[in-house]
């Protein structure tokens, strides 16, 4: 505490120098006056009273010096002075500083944007309870059912964990869903999650305001809890963080509900990048998804379980002691009617299935798994432009100290220790570091909001943020730190081992620094270069991997004229009836607007990466044993095929009498019509969808379609079947497609206002055309392809940047040698080629280099691709002849200017 | 030679706690007299060791200084203890007759008979 007080007394004591000298020059020289006095009371003569009191204090100026040094921080001064001194070092030459600040505020910046992401996405830990103990339950093998989403189970098989698993002090579940709420007479979409009750009380989460459910209250009646826990980010958006709501009925998919409570500030659930809005109690399934119960369905899996484990257990302890559980769930699960009669290979398969588990302590979120492997890729790629960046500053730093070797050399032989030499050195790098990461901090902002752009937009990243906080600031102030250690220690250390007298001796003084800095300087170089080999053949990897997906044909034509859009009647409570006639009304009314081609809607939104699949059934062949039978199923309304592009190969489109009552029909494509019926027309054969035992192949084919894309490029062509949308039955969402002759741009609000025509309620969502939704679809892929190209070229500029810089030293240290050489009649053209020859030396090291690294890294990258291998040649000639042209394009201007050197004046120079 | 230094200014700072404890509000002239008086002029206080030690007491917290005017009407720098200088005071003296208290007993007869 004393101490604290002193050091900020004498830290203001830096600032008021001059009045506390006069003071303390005052103070002396009463004292001095005093003594005098008194010693002449006692009886001396004034001289003697004087030269007595002068030889009694002792030295005025010791006591001033003394006193300064204890009144201010002498630390603190010098580094202020030397400061300054580099601030006016650095103002001098412009454009080193320029260069140096402006690559390490490049590559701070772009680590930083890409470590906000990564932080965000994969190291946070969720702000819960202790959320080490958190983890993630699913099960693998066959469950002779459906499944939605990843790491799906059955409520039942969850009701089980939640009750019998001995490990876990609670075990949980959820279920993510769309939901349109209706406020007075606005109605909007939101993603609700449906937790079991015991949810928040597991995770450790209470309210901000009212209640938040608990297991007692709201898990016990089926369909018996009409009450909603709203976030506390959706309660200030939407709410005005109005304390009134509590209490409030609002319609959930035109269900009456009640509010009952907000959740904690800060928490926004278990998905790191997506965020409900509000929250329901599961048992309320059947009403928040129309048409699909599910809660008492052992072979539906839809819920993901997470559970706190019980202290004294591991991780793999407590996954170990779920497995009998598993398997004693599995046994009983068999006498049942659905799985009764399957035969014994299957039975042999289901009971063989396994419990695994996962550390939930940062989350579970489908995005992080698609995106995580390209993050990871681009921080290590953004990590070498970095590293590329501080080679370079090093280089300019080592080309400075050079320059400045003989005032460096005179200070050292006018007394200056090496310590104070390399304090002033250090201030340099410092001082750039700080300013370079000060700007690549503003820069990681604007970079990150770039960023957000790739990753898919549907209301799923309203949790991930481009401002800064303090775990970002830190990782930016470490990164600015490192950095300056890394650049600018080995240009200090090399700077401060001139030799005095050989300096001092030489007449104007070496230009180009010691032998020692060039090579320094010149590996280096060669470092560069092979670290941008790197990068470069990354980014063209990636590039590839890009344009073949997106060239990659879709099947459908002229994608960016065709407008999607979804609705979704049946959460604003439409029957079946009504929203069969609805879908109709839109499709009717969408065909009469001027500008529209055609238009057509389906029941799986293609190449958004959704799928339904189904075992079929064909006629003349009993239940397949050992046969692929899986098909890729959607539902479609006439005029659909022609809407995208897609030829009608054989037999004809649905057409609007294919509804309920009529024979029911279904249309294939070539890769399903080939792999079950070979060459033979499909047309006017049997099959049906094999939903267990009294399935019929009742299903009449009439039409043969070319092929397209479903779920997306990375996953190919489907063998696929589809049916009219009216004959399925099927109480769901559907994505329209409209064809348009007018700029797609324009068309968009006269859809939308097209639809509300009809039911002035009707969310509309997902409006794009359908490039942007490939587009979207690609969203990692576009990422690694644009960032790495992006730091490709940045890592190119800078090795050139750097290989001019040093070929500019060597040929300005051979000024003579040059000279003589042309004096003895050496023609220009050798002259440039002797220069180039090395230049060309030190790409030839780098390359190499870099292709022996790149071949030991591409097995890293292979699942990022799609269509070329991680060790492709081509790529690999195409990253060095780039890099060769662009760096020995950067080496040709100094070589030139040697062969312009006149001979004459090279000869004088020194 | 800085270790001498700071024994020598550990305890100059108790004298000039005491003095000011003894003497009131008073000059750093006077407060150098006084030492050299009550020490029977055996130790002698010059500026360089009087003034950066008061420095340092201000800097703690142990003494206030005000400017003033002299007996002799001359304008002068005074010294005052402060609370936390009169809890250092004690704490200090107590802690000196502590050390002298031990050194004493090391060079006391008993010590050397046993």
């Amino acid at each position: 505490m004393r101490a604290f007080r002193a050091f900020l007394f004498r830290l203001t004591g830096v600032f008021d120098k001059g009045r506390k000298d006069l003071e303390l020059a005052e103070e002396l020289e009463s004292h001095l006056r005093m003594q005098i006095e008194d010693n002449l009371r006692s009886g001396m003569t004034p001289g003697q009273a004087r030269r007595a009191a002068l030889l009694k204090s002792g030295g005025v100026e010791l006591a001033k010096e003394t006193c300064r040094d204890r009144r201010g921080l002498p630390v603190l001064e010098t580094a202020i002075r030397d400061l300054h001194h580099t601030l006016r070092l650095l103002s001098r030459s412009p454009a080193f500083t320029l260069v140096a600040v402006l690559s390490l505020a490049l590559g701070i910046g772009a680590n930083t944007a890409i470590f906000t992401l990564l932080d965000q996405l994969m190291l946070r830990r969720l702000p819960v309870k202790h959320p080490e103990q958190l983890q993630m339950i699913w099960t693998t093998g066959p469950n002779f059912g459906s499944n939605q989403g990843s790491r799906a189970s059955s409520y039942p098989m969850y009701q089980d964990f939640q009750q019998r698993a001995p490990a876990f002090s609670q075990v949980f579940c959820r279920y993510y869903t769309p939901l349109s709420i209706s406020l007075g007479d606005q109605t909007e979409r939101v993603i609700g999650e449906l937790v079991s009750g015991n949810y928040f009380q597991a995770l450790g989460i209470g309210p901000a305001l009212g209640r938040v459910f608990s297991p007692e209250e709201d898990d016990r009646i089926y369909k018996g809890h009409p009450v909603v826990v709203l976030s506390h980010q959706y309660w200030v958006g939407r709410f005005g963080a109005d304390t009134g709501v509590i209490g409030q009925k609002i319609l959930v998919n035109n269900y009456p509900m009640v509010i009952v409570g907000v959740s904690a500030a800060g928490f926004s659930g278990i998905d790191p990048a997506r965020s409900p809005q509000i929250r329901i109690p599961i048992q309320m399934k059947p009403l928040m998804t129309p048409g699909s119960d599910n809660l008492g369905d052992r072979r539906r899996q839809w819920v993901q379980i997470f559970a706190r484990r019980k202290p004294g257990y591991t991780m793999q302890s407590a996954q170990a002691s779920l497995q009998p559980l598993l398997t004693a769930i599995l046994r009983i699960e068999l006498e049942s009617p659905a799985l009764r009669d399957i035969p014994q290979r299957e039975r042999d398969q289901f009971l063989a299935r396994t419990v695994l588990t996962e550390s939930a302590a940062n989350g579970y979120s489908d995005l992080r798994r698609s995106y995580s492997t390209a993050l990871v890729v681009l921080m290590s790629m953004v990590g070498v432009v970095l590293l590329i960046a501080c080679f370079n500053v090093a280089s300019l730093l080592i080309a400075r100290a050079a320059v400045r070797q003989k005032e460096l050399a005179m200070r050292l032989a006018i007394g200056a220790s090496r310590g104070q030499l390399l304090r002033q050195l250090s201030m340099e790098s410092a001082v750039l570091a700080v300013m370079g990461g000060a700007i690549g901090l503003l820069l990681a902002v604007a970079m990150v909001q770039g960023l957000l752009r790739f990753l898919p937009a549907n209301g799923m990243l309203a949790t991930l943020r481009a401002d800064p906080d303090w775990r970002i600031l830190a990782f930016n102030a470490a990164l600015a730190i490192a950095t300056a250690l890394l650049f600018g220690l080995a240009p200090a250390w090399q700077a401060l081992k001139v030799d005095l007298w050989s300096t001092l001796k030489e007449g104007a003084g070496s230009v180009g620094g010691s032998r020692g800095s060039v090579k320094l300087r010149k590996s280096l170089v060669t470092a560069q270069v092979a670290f941008s080999f790197l990068l470069v053949a990354g980014a063209l990897l990636f590039v590839k991997t890009l344009l073949n997906l997106k060239e990659m044909n879709s099947g459908f034509r002229d994608i960016d004229n065709l407008i999607t859009f979804q609705i979704d009647p049946a959460r604003s409570g439409y029957s079946l009836p009504r929203l069969k006639a609805f879908y109709q009304q839109v499709l009717e009314n969408v065909r009469r607007l001027p500008g529209v081609k055609s238009a057509g809607y389906a029941w799986v939104q293609v190449l958004s990466g959704r799928e339904a699949d189904w075992d079929v059934l064909e006629e003349g062949h009993q239940r397949a044993e050992d046969r692929e039978t899986q098909a890729y199923v959607n539902g479609l309304s006439p005029g659909y095929w022609r809407t995208m592009g897609v030829p009608l190969l054989e037999g004809r489109d649905f057409e609007d009498g294919d509804v309920g009552g009529h024979p029911k029909v279904a249309i294939v494509n070539r890769k399903f019509a080939s792999t079950f019926f070979g060459n033979r027309s499909p047309i006017g054969r049997r099959i049906g969808l094999d939903t267990g035992r009294g399935a019929k192949p009742d299903t009449e084919i009439v039409g043969l379609v070319e092929d397209s894309l479903y779920e997306g490029p990375r996953q190919g062509v489907r063998r696929q079947v589809f049916f009219p949308f009216p004959q399925m039955n099927q109480s769901v969402a559907t994505a329209f497609y409209v064809r348009t002759s007018a700029d797609s741009g324009s068309m968009f609000a006269t859809l939308r206002r097209k639809v509300l025509e009809l039911d002035a309620t009707m969310p509309i969502y997902e409006m794009k055309t359908l490039e942007d939704q490939l587009d979207e679809t690609l969203g990692s892929e576009r990422l690694s392809a644009t960032l790495s190209a992006a730091f490709g070229v940045l890592a190119t500029l800078l090795a050139a940047v750097g290989l001019y810089g040093v070929m500019a030293l060597t040929v300005a240290r051979r000024t003579r040698e040059i000279g003589l050489r042309m004096a003895l009649g050496a023609r220009q053209g050798a002259v440039l080629w002797m220069v180039m020859k090395e230049a060309f030396g030190l790409l030839g090291i780098g390359l190499a280099l870099g292709i022996f690294c790149a071949y030991l890294l591409s097995r890293y990258v292979s699942s990022q691709l799609f269509g070329v291998v991680a060790a492709d040649l081509g790529t690999a000639a195409v990253a060095s002849i780039t890099l060769a042209a662009v760096a020995g394009g950067a080496a040709l201007v100094p070589a030139w200017r040697a062969s312009r050197i006149d001979p004459i004046q090279a000869l004088h120079h020194e | 030679m800085a270790e001498k230094a700071d024994v020598w200014q550990g305890t100059l700072a108790l004298m000039v706690l005491k003095t000011l404890d003894t003497l009131g509000p008073l000059h750093g002239y006077g407060i150098a007299r006084r030492i050299g008086q009550t020490s029977g002029d055996q130790l002698e206080v010059r500026y360089g060791t009087l003034y950066p030690a008061l420095l340092k007491l201000e800097q703690e917290g142990f003494i206030s200084a005000e400017w003033g005017i002299s007996d002799n009407n001359r304008r002068a720098k005074y010294y005052t203890l402060t609370r936390a200088g009169r809890r250092q005071l004690e704490k200090e003296s107590r802690e000196w007759d502590r050390t002298t208290g031990i050194i004493a007993r090391f060079f006391s007869p008993s010590e050397e008979a046993s």
